[in-house]
């Protein structure tokens, strides 16, 4: 927050500046300053956050979606000539390889080039918000690229050349296997074992076993099992009351991600999406959370902070609506609380989906 | 060896060209010595003229462009000539710690410092030093930021493979409580922490450390975490004189500090699977406790304890009230729900696990899997 804007502190009414939120986003999509060079691998999830930030404030006119759903395009990793590198293939969270624009096939055979699941699946998320309908994705080689990261324990590595491995990337797991209709990409059934083994002794999970428990890593968990359709058959009712507790002792004034820690505007949503899969997010304290997270709120620039009197960056300021969202502020769409995007853009995908179906239907009548 | 800014005062950049000086000192041309201090790009390096730069192509309508100077642009196009060549080389090595200066969180420049690492057998020890400094000197890239949610954790998973490679653990537990005095929560850290005690089995030490950091903070949720850690991995809590060393731990942590989640977490999160009222005599502690350090954790872990002996609804009924209408107000309607259902509980069964929640999870998902 400006400095000249700490004395009206006191007399400043919380109000949603819609307005300067959207500018926030348009001037996301911009161009950067070098000081944020590190987020140059994960501009594609940079992207996600500002496309499904003006989706939740129905602002997406103010974008050209034809660009960018081409500049996302350019950014799958399509297998080449011989089908060489289909373990590798995805999407990349940028050009930072080098590899010569392009947005079709074949690919391009390069000693390093690989996708990178969360990009993978903010990729896919940010088309499907574009009105895009996924016909240059290669599924079935996102699929294979997919299968190759996923290790004995149900984990998920999010770079074939290897990375860390945890919840996290289970979750990127699913939603890709959900967009695309196919759990072909994963073995469920090892994931489940990985997520179980999360479940700490305090009843939040973990990024892997033995982990502290945290609110990011309890919705990866949560929203994974949703996903995958199998959230009663992995925890038993006790496992999911004692889970409901644990979430909603996150609620301080806003949330927080782990006991004992400072609330943060980005937990509004982790914990209270997580709040909702689990039917008790009502519940909560809507007035306190609404008024933390607008606390948070940045009247000069826009977006959202994590902390109040904090620079506010493209991840609060996305996780700050979709908490709004949750406790139904009135201008905002409403957020599928697992996919992460609008429910707007989750009917999308559902159509894309069953014309999916009735296609493959159709064929296999044609062949009889 | 990397050419020293004007006005460098950066002394990881000193300290890794020392160690490179002897072969890569051979490769500089003579413009290059003649004056140090004057950068110079790669591009008018004549040593490094053999190789064609790569620019990064966004195309015609770049999206979230990040608008570098001409130095980072010189530097990541020549780092991605290499990459495109897959060259082995010791220019290469060198050029890598000069991208990870301008940007430590490229996951592809540690990975292919790795490839050459192994391709240039290089010392490993060397590689522990650079990686120490890289961490220490600049602990932003060590931090746990909301942003680095999607991002890969790269220098530290660069440190985890060099200490595998090495096979020696010998610094870790330190260099990890060095990090840890500066950021007791620090998660990367204590995963780290983590994976170092139990692929080498350094179990030994670790409840004092632990200890040690409750005594200086006992609302250390992670160091809470990690002592359930140790203790799950070693003795066990079934042992009943652990248990009841840890519940006094326990008991007299909350007497200390009454309004801590971290320690009745730990306490319920012992017990909670043999049952909480199967410990004798707590619940009568737990109930004098109530009378000079009550909180609301306590009084849930109160309300869980005659759950679990299936006892007593017009109590938990009374906790309920007391917490949704005074003592944690913030959960008022989720601590009267509980007060509903165990209502309607009391009139099917006293069996807490046939409790159905109001709408299915699945039908917030109509699409089912196939």
């Amino acid at each position: 927050m400006a400095e000249e804007e700490s004395q009206f502190e006191e007399f400043e009414q919380i109000d949603f500046l819609r307005d300067r939120h959207v500018r926030f986003f348009q001037r996301t999509l911009q161009v950067l300053p070098e000081r944020y060079a590190s987020l140059e691998t994960t501009r594609l999830t940079i992207i996600f956050f500002a496309l499904s930030g003006l989706d939740v404030l129905d602002a997406l006119d103010v974008i050209d979606r034809n660009l960018m759903i081409e500049w996302i395009y350019s950014l799958q990793v399509l297998p080449t000539e011989d089908q060489s590198n289909l373990s590798r293939c995805g999407f990349r969270g940028s050009s930072h390889i080098g590899i010569p624009y392009s947005t079709k096939g074949p690919g391009v055979l390069h000693p390093y080039d690989s996708g990178h699941v969360a990009m993978t699946y903010t990729g896919l998320c940010s088309l499907l918000i574009l009105g895009d309908d996924l016909s240059r994705v290669n599924k079935q080689a996102c699929l294979a690229g997919l299968r190759a990261l996923q290790l004995e324990d149900g984990s998920f590595y999010a770079v074939p050349e290897g990375s860390e491995n945890d919840i996290r990337f289970i979750y990127c797991a699913a939603s890709i296997c959900y967009m695309l209709d196919d759990w072909s990409g994963m073995d469920i059934q090892k994931a489940i074992e990985y997520i179980r083994g999360s479940l700490s002794y305090d009843n939040g999970f973990g990024q892997g076993a033995g982990r502290e428990s945290h609110g990011g890593w309890t919705y990866c968990a949560i929203a994974s099992l949703c996903l995958m359709g199998r959230l009663e058959e992995a925890l038993n009712q006790r496992e999911l009351d004692r889970i409901r507790r644990w979430c909603i002792m996150r609620q301080q004034t806003g949330f927080h991600g782990r006991p004992n820690k400072p609330v943060d505007t980005c937990y509004s949503f982790w914990v209270g999406a997580t709040l909702e899969l689990l039917d008790v997010f009502q519940y909560t304290n809507f007035d306190k959370n609404r008024s933390f997270i607008l606390s948070t709120q940045d009247r000069l620039v826009g977006g959202f902070a994590k902390w109040p009197d904090s620079h506010p960056d493209p991840l609060h300021a996305y996780l700050g609506l979709c908490g709004l969202s949750l406790i139904g502020e009135p201008s905002l769409r409403k957020v599928h609380p697992a996919l992460n995007i609008t429910q707007r853009a989750f009917q999308h995908l559902q159509q894309l989906q069953q014309t999916w179906r009735d296609s493959s239907a159709g064929s296999c009548r044609r062949q009889h | 060896m990397s050419a020293v800014e004007e006005s460098s005062n950066d002394s990881v950049e000193v300290k890794e060209d020392s160690e490179f000086d002897a072969e890569a000192e051979d490769q500089l041309g003579d413009d290059h010595v003649l004056d140090p201090t004057r950068y110079i790009f790669y591009r008018d390096r004549k040593e490094w003229a053999d190789l064609e730069p790569v620019p990064q192509d966004d195309g015609p309508n770049p999206v979230v462009k990040i608008a570098y100077s001409e130095k980072f642009s010189d530097v990541y196009d020549y780092f991605r000539a290499l990459l495109k060549n897959n060259e082995r080389s010791d220019r290469a090595f060198a050029l890598t710690a000069e991208a990870i200066e301008l940007n430590a969180a490229n996951y592809t420049v540690w990975h292919y410092r790795r490839v050459l690492l192994q391709a240039l057998s290089k010392d490993l020890r060397d590689e522990m030093r650079y990686i120490t400094a890289i961490i220490e000197e600049q602990p932003k890239n060590y931090q746990v930021t909301c942003l680095s949610t999607w991002r890969l954790s790269s220098p530290r998973h660069h440190r985890r493979m060099v200490v595998e490679w090495l096979n020696n653990p010998a610094e870790e537990l330190e260099f990890i409580a060095d990090i840890l005095s500066q950021d007791a929560k620090n998660y990367h850290a204590w995963q780290h922490r983590q994976w170092v005690i139990q692929e080498y089995k350094l179990w030994d030490n670790e409840l004092e450390f632990v200890e040690s950091l409750l005594e200086e903070d006992v609302r250390n949720n992670s160091a809470w975490n990690q002592r359930h850690f140790v203790i799950s991995l070693t003795t066990g809590f079934s042992d009943p004189t652990i248990a009841e060393r840890e519940i006094q731990y326990c008991l007299k942590q909350i007497r200390k500090a009454p309004h801590n989640e971290s320690a009745w977490n730990y306490l319920k999160g012992m017990l909670q699977d043999r049952g909480l009222s199967s410990q004798p005599g707590l619940l009568e502690r737990v109930l004098e406790l109530k009378e000079t350090h009550c909180s609301p954790y306590l009084l849930a872990f109160l309300f869980d304890c005659y759950e679990d002996a299936l006892e007593n609804s017009s109590q938990k009924e009374n906790i309920c009230n007391l917490l949704a209408l005074e003592k944690d107000a913030i959960r008022k309607e989720y601590w009267l729900f509980l007060g509903r259902s165990l209502k309607s509980k009391h009139g099917i069964s006293g069996n807490s696990d046939d409790l159905e929640p109001s709408v299915p999870a699945s039908e917030l998902f109509p699409t089912e899997p196939l």
